[in-house]
């Protein structure tokens, strides 16, 4: 960046701070890392209070329409989905039919959907590309099908191009009483409202088959009903319609329902004794770190909690909850924030200690589940069309005693999900009001996108920093060389075409081979899973094995040397250049990343960037044999150690869940989850992560 | 980009390097074109704009075969004869082939053939450039320095691009026009009118802005090729006191008029006509039952000028014409063109020495300004700067540029799928690297004039020091 400024006497002020930031890079860069995991921890303090923002929403404005006449209605399609569980296979009907007909006693329309269990396909580009079309498989003799139930009601004040989604997910072969529950609940809010006037959007209420997951069977009715499949002769696949046992056909068409305003996922689980009230989980959190628009939490929040008194919570990563550092950390900025108090009353950022420790934990599993980049439940599927769907897990110890009282759990769960539908039903548009980039630190608490990004900037500044300042410095002691050369022969004054400011070629050759092989081992797994099923453990070693030899292979290809005419470096200073272009291709990296998923780059980024700036020859330092080297070749070998991926990979899991019944096949596992969900993370540590590692360690070693 | 040209690094010692990776490069081609529903280049605003996108020409093609204009619909805005001619190849289809490949075969054709041009047109800048420093007495120059081939950079640079690699496969109609203003440039340079006229020709016919070159293009056939300033044979031949110059340089002010020479110039102007009206006839054929010429001019260059289409593109001017009030549009659109014409008389006097040049500046202009930019239009600048490899030795920035141009490109993909596919995003995010694109145009624009301002300046105190 600041190449060869030296030649004014003074430049423009501007061109000197650059030049000062640079030239004190070492300095700068300790001080932004440290502000940056500061200001990462500082994030449950800054955390602002949610708010609904979209004014049309108006939770709560109406009283519940709710009666007893549904909940008890309810209750007794209850009792006949578990008494027909308890039945004997060989009865006639099948539980999608038992669904189908009491939504058609109520008026509604009905549909069914024949899926099969999609085998999940690693798709390089699934991030740049629209939800695909099905692929189309030929043989779909396949015994089990997954049948999903829709019930439609059609909005009398709508126009049928927008609709709200239900979905209850349970299993047709086995259902369990809390499955059963959740369809009592879906079902009572279905009959109440086939009733209502005041419906602007269409119903849908999915009951889906989720014998092969809940995921699947959502994200198999969702393609169907956004990119329909058809086989040759133009006829849709699957003929949906018919019923699928007595082959009664219902309708003529795959129904729909127009763009889908909102999608409500409910579960119903046995809570723990522990809990005084019932609960109800949020989950969120849908592929690559993607988030349902803030108002909808916050309209579920404010209605669970002040609607039907229910505690709302959000995961948490239990481990942090009682470690001991966490909680130091939480009683000084808990002193901070009274110190400030006390010197001005206008400061107000204490926080208590539970408090904060509450929020690291919630933050912690927040920035967690989105860096994964792996939905966490049925909800992620509509996120993938831009559907904003949120899962409400009541997790109630009522259900154990569900015979006894049947009728409190419906009724609160029927009268939160049907304030949640009135409000969504007020909208005018899609949800775009509220935030989409955010982490939540509790239920009523977020930190939105503004403030998130700080951390990570400071995390992120040094980079190009330490890059320029690497640059700048290879430059001017090959200009030094090339003047001491110059004069030596004395003869001629000519000064010769130099390509002076081309040298960085040589290093960005390295790195583009470096990342070209970081894409190659991205696409080896894929290769690997078509050879059949074998052990994680001969998977993971297989895939290590290959990876090195392709390394060796492209080297030998590529990297063999060729040389631009007159550009001869300094001897053994080639690594400033090359360290200068690996910082640089890190940089952009992290800030792409960032752009995807912001939690990966994060987490990325406290590896990354202090192992890309200590990274320098061993043998440099230890030629030196001062305090300083020494303590510079110990970071380096440790961070080395750490940041390469699979110990990564225990590590964490170390300090998560601990290290028990680990196993050495466990991250091929993790790594193979990650690509069958297309995750960007995935794609991050194969492009991003592991070519900066591989590149530090080539700087490391790099000879003398 | 300049990715490339490490790759192209090993072919200074021998030729067959560069017809190795040449080869290499149209086979990585003709791979690409056999997964194309893989890469779905074809709907990326970054690859195919409105003008040049061959699935426009396609259903344009249509529309004719069923006897209506092919303009009907505001789908298609090509040339006439561009449609005639790749219009048949977009409907036959090769029995278990992807149903384009015969286009995206000619676009691999198209590409060949430019690095092929661009290579022989650098051959005959660098033979004249070393041929004037050795008649300047600076034929030490090389003994210290080495010349490299820089044609042979340049025409790596161009195959090996990614930018030009997505283009090609990406289903649009740039390669052919890149071909044709490379065309146009080769002809100058080794002073054929007729040639530079075709080209240029049929080049401002299918995208108009090439029209501009026709200074460039001029100033190739009167002066010949890019080579240092007028000026320093005078200076250097004052020094020696003149004796032995070779009958062309002269002592008086009055140089530069006399060997500009006029006949090829005159030529040029001959043949443009010529080309011009019978690529006009040609239109008019086409176009006599669909609203003759007036309608094709209108949906072709009224459809550029007046910016009507304003789906997101890498360019600046959608997201300004879109925010923009109705009345104030007209006085905009004037702004915005005049802009490029403001800046062609200034450069063309500063840079007259070096039409080459000039035209990479003009094309690198035209790409920051023109309503609907694609990444094509950065391959063929950066295969042209790539030609003044010598000249461009002491650049700035260059590395600074390398990353701002590989993080934007790889960034404003992912912006437009925050905006469009996810909806987490607005359009200014991927305005944004909009913005971003055009900034690094002009640091580049701006850094190489200067190195080779800088370049001229060095070669004089060398003159002066002999």
């Amino acid at each position: 960046m600041a190449e060869g400024e030296t030649a004014k006497p003074q430049p423009r002020p501007i061109i000197r701070l650059g030049l000062f930031l640079i030239s004190h890079s070492l300095l700068v860069s300790v001080v932004c890392c440290a502000a940056g995991v500061f200001a990462l921890l500082l994030l449950p303090v800054l955390a602002k209070n949610t708010y609904i923002s979209e004014n049309a929403l108006m939770p709560g404005s109406a009283s519940p329409m709710l009666s007893n006449d549904d909940v008890s209605r309810a209750r007794a399609f209850v009792n006949k989905v578990i008494s027909f569980d308890s039945k004997s296979d060989g009865s006639s009907i099948g539980i999608q039919e038992l669904v189908a007909q009491h939504i058609t006693d109520l008026g509604g329309e009905v549909n069914f959907h024949k899926f099969l269990p999609q085998v999940k396909k690693f798709n390089p580009l699934h991030f740049f590309s629209s939800p695909d079309q099905g692929i189309v498989q030929e043989n779909y003799t396949c015994s089990s099908y997954g049948i999903n139930t829709v019930g439609f009601i059609r909005a009398s004040r709508g126009d049928g191009k927008e609709s709200i989604i239900l979905v209850t997910p349970y299993n047709s072969v086995k259902t369990s009483t809390g499955e059963a529950v959740s369809l009592g609940i879906a079902y009572s809010i279905f009959s109440l409202l086939t009733r209502v006037t005041w419906l602007a959007k269409d119903i849908i209420w999915l009951a889906a088959d989720s014998q092969h997951g809940e995921y699947t069977a959502v994200a198999a009715w969702l393609r169907e009903y956004h990119t329909p499949s058809f086989d040759g002769s133009g006829r849709s696949l699957f003929e949906s319609n018919a019923s699928p046992i007595t082959g009664r056909k219902r309708d003529d068409d795959f129904l729909r329902a127009g763009t889908m305003a909102a999608a409500l996922v409910i579960k119903v689980t046995d809570g723990s004794e522990k809990a005084e009230r019932d609960v109800l989980n949020l989950y969120a959190e849908a592929s690559n770190g993607q988030m349902p628009n803030l108002d909808l939490i916050n309209v579920v929040n404010y209605l669970a909690v002040n609607g039907q008194r229910l505690r709302v919570k959000v995961e948490k990563l239990g481990s942090l909850l009682d470690s001991s550092w966490l909680r130091s950390l939480a009683e000084l900025f808990h002193k901070l924030g009274t110190v400030a108090r006390s010197l001005n009353l206008q400061w107000n950022f204490g926080i208590s200690v539970a408090e904060y420790i509450e929020g690291t934990a919630t933050l912690a599993s927040s920035l967690y589940n989105q860096a994964l980049g792996v939905p966490t439940g049925p909800h992620g599927v509509f996120r993938d069309y831009q559907v904003d769907a949120i899962t409400m897990e009541i997790s109630s110890k009522r259900l154990a005693n569900y015979k006894n009282r049947p009728n409190e759990l419906l009724l609160q769960g029927g009268r939160l999900v049907e304030g949640v539908i009135r409000s969504v039903n007020n909208l005018l548009e899609k949800f775009h009001q509220s935030f989409f980039l955010y982490l939540l630190t509790s239920p009523n608490k977020f930190v939105s996108v503004g403030v998130y990004m700080i951390p990570f900037a400071l995390l992120v500044a040094p980079l190009p920093m330490v890059a320029a300042s690497l640059f700048a410095d290879s430059t001017r002691r090959n200009s030094g060389m090339e003047n001491k050369v110059k004069s030596s022969p004395a003869s001629s004054d000519i000064p010769a075409i130099t390509f002076g400011s081309w040298r960085w070629l040589h290093a960005a050759k390295t790195v583009f081979i470096v990342h070209f092989w970081g894409a190659v081992v991205a696409l080896l797994p894929h290769f690997l899973s078509l050879g059949g099923d074998s052990p994680p453990l001969t998977n993971l070693l297989i895939w290590i094995a290959l990876s090195a030899f392709t390394l060796l292979i492209l080297q030998v290809i590529l990297g063999s040397s060729f040389s631009l005419p007159r550009m001869n470096q300094t001897r053994g200073m080639e690594w400033t250049l090359l360290k200068s272009v690996t910082i640089a291709a890190a940089c952009t990296g992290l800030c792409i990343m960032s752009v995807i998923n912001f939690a990966t780059a994060v987490i990325g980024a406290l590896m990354l960037v202090p192992m890309c700036l200590t990274a320098g020859p061993l043998w440099l330092d230890a030629k030196a044999k001062i305090l300083k080297s020494f303590i510079r070749v110990a970071c380096n070998v440790v961070l080395i150690f750490l940041v390469f991926p699979p110990v990564t990979y225990y590590l964490w899991k170390g300090a998560l869940v601990g290290l028990d019944n680990a196993r050495v096949g466990d991250f091929w596992n993790w790594v193979e989850s990650l690509w069958t969900w297309n995750s960007a993370t995935y794609i991050y540590m194969c492009m991003v992560h592991l070519p900066c590692w591989v590149l530090c360690v080539h700087t490391l070693i790099y000879p003398c | 980009m300049k990715k490339d040209e490490k790759k192209n690094n090993n072919n200074t010692t021998t030729k067959p390097h560069f017809w190795k990776w040449a080869i290499a490069s149209v086979i990585f081609r003709l791979i690409l074109i056999y997964f194309p529903k893989n890469l779905n280049l074809a709907t990326r605003p970054e690859v195919s704009t409105p003008v040049t996108s061959l699935r426009r020409l396609a259903e344009g093609y249509w529309l004719t075969q069923s006897s209506m204009s092919p303009y009907a619909g505001s789908m298609y805005h090509g040339s006439p004869l561009l449609l005639s001619i790749l219009g048949p190849l977009t409907m036959k289809k090769i029995e278990g082939q992807p149903y384009h490949l015969l286009c995206s075969l000619v676009s691999v054709i198209a590409d060949f053939i430019s690095a092929m041009l661009i290579r022989a047109t650098g051959l005959n800048l660098r033979m004249a450039y070393c041929e004037r420093l050795k008649l300047l007495g600076l034929g030490k120059l090389f003994e210290i320095s080495e010349i490299v081939p820089s044609e042979d950079y340049a025409a790596l640079v161009y195959l090996w691009n990614p930018f030009t690699i997505v283009t090609c496969v990406g289903f649009n109609t740039t390669p052919v026009e890149n071909l044709f203003i490379i065309l146009s440039l080769y002809g100058a340079c080794i002073r054929v009118a007729p040639l530079a006229a075709f080209g240029w020709v049929v080049a401002s016919h299918l995208s108009l802005y090439p029209t501009i070159l026709i200074i460039p293009v001029i100033l190739l056939l009167g002066n010949g090729p890019d080579a240092i300033p007028r000026k320093l044979f005078l200076m250097y031949k004052k020094d020696e006191n003149g004796s032995s110059n070779k009958g062309r340089v002269e002592h008086n002010g009055l140089t530069e008029q006399k060997s500009f020479s006029w006949k090829p110039v005159g030529l040029f102007f001959v043949w443009v006509s010529i080309w011009t009206l019978y690529t006009l006839v040609l239109c008019g054929i086409f176009m006599s039952n669909y609203g003759g010429l007036s309608e094709m001019f209108s949906r072709t260059y009224g459809f550029i000028l007046t910016v009507k289409d304003l789906s997101p593109n890498i360019g600046v001017l959608w997201y300004f014409f879109a925010e923009v009030f109705e009345f104030f549009r007209d006085f905009f659109l004037i702004v915005f063109h005049v802009n490029i014409l403001f800046m062609i008389l200034p450069l063309a006097i500063r840079l007259k020495h070096r039409p080459c040049f000039l035209a990479f500046v003009y094309m690198t202009i035209c790409s920051m300004l023109k309503p609907y930019p694609s990444v094509g239009d950065s391959a063929l600048y950066l295969a042209l700067l790539a030609l003044f490899f010598n000249e461009l030795a002491e650049m700035q920035f260059s590395f600074f540029l390398f990353c701002g141009y590989v993080g934007v490109s790889l960034l404003s993909p992912v912006m437009h799928n925050l905006w469009i596919w996810r909806g987490t995003g607005n359009a200014n995010f991927y305005f944004a690297t909009g913005m971003a694109y055009a900034c690094f145009q002009i640091v580049l624009v701006v850094e190489s004039v200067s190195a080779m301002l800088n370049h001229d300046r060095k070669i004089r105190k060398l003159v002066a020091a002999t």
